[in-house]
């Protein structure tokens, strides 16, 4: 009992403010994850056998390899996690933390496996719901992502992880009034002390109003959670996007310059590329896809890569269809969710088998997910394919839903119009 | 793709550390509905009724441990859960029939401090649910009673206006409170009685030295004398439900309401046969809206069910107990294990020092598919899925009042637990008896394990409802160990130890 006292202790702290860099100067105050690693390490100082508190500081590592979106705190939880092992082989809340890593690590298929079988352990378990939410959503298996989800609602009513994944497959489902209801709820019950949980909400909650071309209310969410948890990639990511709408494009790059200087990931230098271009900073844009594909093709074969924006570089600025393919073919053996359906799709289209992306972005659209790239990339397709009255109602339907892509649907709706044969060109060279 | 894509990371940290299993105990046996009382299935009951043999009764009981003075509201039945009596009927252990019970509440004296008040201020006594005499009656609840069969509701209400009887609160208050309870049976026609209400809780155990790991009181539980075993009339140990009320629905429908083909079965026939549970639901968030509508008013969701006694209590893991409420008895396969080789069993064996079969305990089934020897009709294609409901054989008659045997079925009182239960039936004991081996080899397993505890001192109802009224805030006491309350003792005082 005092042991878990102690690890309650722990995450019960209060904190008035945070800093996201993992250099902060020590005069700063400490961001959630690092205030809980600090007092985990105090534990283990203290008695070295104590595997719960080595669980803690896996897990306090893991959140802050989500603050700062570095990797390098997975590698360091996995150490942690194995001392705890080591103490206490296959503990069960050591086993929780380690199907959380693997999707971390975006090994779906692996946490898949593991969350199955710790479910049948422990079936009253909510957190092991939503492992399984999370693998099969990033593997496609909506159906069993949402009645793993409805387990977490049934069960714990009310609870924050089970509303924020049910407010994803809402919006995965299309509905994104209902997605930003859960959303809200999730954000009403996040202790204040949990500044970056509650960023992390409010950033979900700009994304879907981006999505549905609130840019004024995307913007203020945005700078809302910058001012909860200051330099926020998540949200720096957002404004940027806001930005772009706004074509305000010098000011997207510096957004996402600040966003790649604090997660240096391909696919945060991907959408800088993009919006160097967009800027007319053609140079500059040259170097950074130059610099992304070298970074992208070094992790392309790991489960954690960034092979989508991979695929849309091929397809659209390097004009290299069929290595947009065969990196589409062999993300798609692994997962079939819709963002790599859509991909696939793409791939194919660019290749010209519009039949075979024809079907597979339907498969996507299916899933009932309203997204304004989706349905341009379902409107060119299905005009490639010669199906001009789909192709409208899809480019329609993204032109609506006034999000980034819609300009170009519109774009492409008036070509059509204009077009006294209803026949266009392709446009090539454009933001997938 | 974005790495670290959050969906996948959001979990606060005091989320993944609170620990999973909470304590556990009878009449709040699964962690979910320990923190939802209201909601909390305390017991379930399903019997031929013993003065109209062609019908059976159904007793829901929720909110269990009602202190009778805890006042100033007391125990309104809540108005957000839907109550409902589910019965299988084709032994595939899905609902075929439901009769779902709904409430709601009017404050009546909204200036008044109390839920009900009477002989005093002018206020006349209660003496009454409806009309004169029922001014003090505050706070009133009405309630609804729906059949729903092949997807079609029926209002069984046969309009009239359903009131719940409420808590005896006290002698001044409620001069004649017997008369008050009288007044919540209705009679809805067709061979169909109502009564909802607070009411005398006709559990009995003793559920301190049960979930003190089978500390049974020395020379009176574990295994019990033969004597002691005799005796139905007798506590040797102290009842720790005695005085405390409970929240009772209770239901009587002619049984040709829930046969398959709506007929009569003489107990060889397997058409005798039903399975029954009931449940408690609340509206819930769900991933898919209706009709876009708020959540908040989404769809039904089970909250926590009871067929056979005692199962989620002290068969199924800590660890699965949620789950178990919340699931449908259908899908009870996944809990075989625990019926199968249960814990309890061998922690019996290790207490007590005495045998038990081998698992898998295939002797247990009865209690979880449709065989003999409540079924004697049914083949080996008959049995169903495990799943846990409370079977009931029509065909075989009530026991008459006084010839009823506190452990029923074992004692040869076939028309007891656990074929179907009645409020007199022991299920403490009769579970214990079943778990360490008494179906599968009565001699070899038949040790007369008990918890001393062989009646609810209060009695039980002979006629419809079948329940007690309910104990008076006012005067009621419970008994504990160390107090009166044992008279099989030579003292009359439980023992403590």
């Amino acid at each position: 009992m005092k042991r878990i006292a102690a690890l309650l202790l722990l995450v019960l702290g209060t904190a008035a403010g945070f800093a996201q860099s993992p250099s902060a100067p020590a005069e700063t105050k400490l961001s959630p994850a690092e205030r809980t690693m600090a007092q985990a390490k105090k534990l283990i100082e203290k008695n070295p056998k104590d595997f719960e508190a080595y669980n803690a500081l896996a897990l306090a590592l893991s959140r802050r390899a989500r603050e700062t979106s570095d990797v390098i705190f997975y590698k360091q939880a996995e150490e942690a996690l194995q001392k705890s092992f080591a103490i206490s082989p296959d503990n069960f809340d050591g086993q929780r933390i380690h199907v959380w890593l693997l999707l971390g690590k975006h090994e779906f298929a692996a946490a898949l496996d593991a969350a199955k079988k710790l479910n049948l352990k422990m079936p009253d378990d909510v957190m092991l719901y939503g492992f399984l939410t999370d693998a099969n959503v990033e593997l496609g298996n909506y159906k069993d992502a949402e009645v793993a989800a409805q387990w977490m609602l049934d069960l714990k009513p009310g609870n924050s992880p089970g509303l924020t994944r049910a407010a994803y497959l809402r919006e995965l489902f299309g509905d994104i009034d209902g997605s930003l209801d859960l959303m809200n709820m999730a954000y009403q019950s996040t202790p204040p002390s949990e500044v970056e949980d509650g960023a992390w909400i409010v950033t979900q909650m700009a994304h879907l109003k981006l999505a549905t071309g609130k840019i004024d209310e995307a913007e203020k969410l945005s700078q809302q959670a910058l001012a909860m948890f200051p330099g926020y990639h998540y949200a720096l990511g957002n404004l940027a996007k806001v930005r772009i709408q706004q074509k305000r494009y010098d000011e997207a790059v510096e957004l996402l310059k600040q966003r790649y200087q604090a997660a240096a990931h391909a696919e945060n230098l991907f959408d800088l590329a993009q919006v160097l271009q967009l800027a007319g900073r053609a140079y500059e844009a040259k170097q950074a896809f130059a610099e992304f594909e070298r970074k992208s093709l070094l992790e392309a074969n790991r489960a954690d890569n960034s092979n989508h924006e991979l695929i849309f570089y091929y397809a659209d600025y390097a004009e290299q269809p069929a290595k947009a393919l065969e990196v589409a073919k062999r993300e798609y053996a692994r997962r079939h969710d819709v963002f790599t359906l859509d991909c696939y799709a793409w791939a194919l289209h660019v290749n010209g088998q519009n039949e075979e992306a024809h079907k597979q972005i339907n498969i996507a659209l299916a899933v009932g997910i309203r997204d304004a790239k989706l349905f341009r990339h379902a409107g060119e397709i299905a005009l490639a394919s010669g199906d001009r009255s789909a192709a409208e109602s899809y480019l329609q339907q993204s032109a609506e839903l006034n999000a980034l892509q819609s300009e170009q649907a519109r774009a492409t709706l008036a070509r059509l119009t204009q077009s006294a044969e209803g026949r266009v060109t392709h446009p090539r060279n454009h933001q997938h | 793709m974005q790495r670290l894509k959050a969906m996948v990371a959001f979990a606060t940290v005091l989320f993944m550390l609170v620990p999973t299993g909470l304590f556990a105990s009878s009449h709040r046996e699964a962690p979910i509905s320990a923190l939802d009382h209201s909601a909390d299935v305390t017991d379930w009951y399903g019997f031929v009724s013993y003065d109209h043999p062609d019908r059976v009764t159904m007793i829901l009981n929720v909110d269990g441990f009602l202190e009778p003075s805890n006042g100033p509201n007391y125990f309104p039945f809540d108005p957000n859960v839907r109550y409902e009596m589910k019965v299988d009927n084709n032994r595939d252990g899905v609902e075929d029939i439901t009769f779902q019970f709904r409430f709601k509440t009017e404050i009546r004296q909204p200036g008044v401090f109390t839920g009900y008040v009477g002989g005093i201020g002018g206020i006349p006594p209660i003496t009454s649910l409806a009309g004169p005499g029922s001014e003090g009656l505050s706070l009133r609840q009405t309630y609804s009673v729906t059949m729903v069969k092949d997807g079609v509701s029926t209002d069984l209400t046969d309009g009239q206006t359903l009131y719940a009887v409420p808590t005896n609160v006290g002698p001044l208050t409620m001069p004649e409170y017997q008369q008050l309870f009288k007044q919540g049976i209705y009679d809805l026609g067709k061979g169909v009685r109502v009564f909802a209400g607070t009411v005398d809780d006709p559990f009995y155990i003793d559920l301190g030295a049960a979930f003190d790991s089978l500390n049974f009181r020395m020379g009176v539980g574990g295994v019990m004398s033969a004597a002691e075993d005799a005796d139905d009339t007798h506590n040797y140990a102290s009842d720790s439900v005695a005085g405390f009320n409970v929240n009772s629905i209770v239901l009587e429908v002619p049984i040709t309401m829930l046969t398959v083909d709506g007929q009569l079965h003489p107990a060889g026939d397997k058409n005798a046969v039903i399975g029954t549970y009931g449940a408690t639901s609340r509206q819930r968030i769900t991933i898919r809206r209706k009709n876009g509508k708020l959540d908040g008013e989404g769809q039904w969701r089970q909250v926590n069910r009871e067929g056979n006694s005692l199962i989620n209590e002290l068969i199924i893991g800590t660890g699965s107990k949620d789950r178990f409420s919340v699931d449908d008895p259908e899908n009870d396969k996944q809990f075989a294990n625990f019926f199968l080789d249960p814990l309890l069993a061998h922690l019996y064996a290790s207490i007590l020092g005495i045998p038990i079969p081998p698992a898998p305990r295939t002797d247990l089934l009865p209690l979880v598919q449709y065989t003999g020897p409540i079924c004697p009709g049914c083949g080996p294609n008959d049995g169903g899925p495990i799943a846990d409901l409370l079977r009931l054989n029509t065909g075989i008659p009530p026991t008459p009042v006084g010839k009823q045997k506190r452990l029923g079925f074992l004692a040869g009182d076939l028309a007891g637990f656990p074929q179907g239960r009645r409020p007199i039936d022991d299920v403490v004991d009769i579970a214990s008896r079943a778990v360490v081996g008494i179906l599968a080899d009565p001699v070899k397993f038949g040790a007369r394990v008990g918890d001393g505890v062989n009646i609810n001192e209060d009695g039980n109802g002979a006629t419809f409802p079948y329940v007690l009224p309910a104990h008076s805030g006012r005067n009621s006491h419970h008994t504990g160990p160390g107090q009166k309350g044992c008279t099989g003792q030579p003292s009359g005082v439980c023992p403590v130890k």
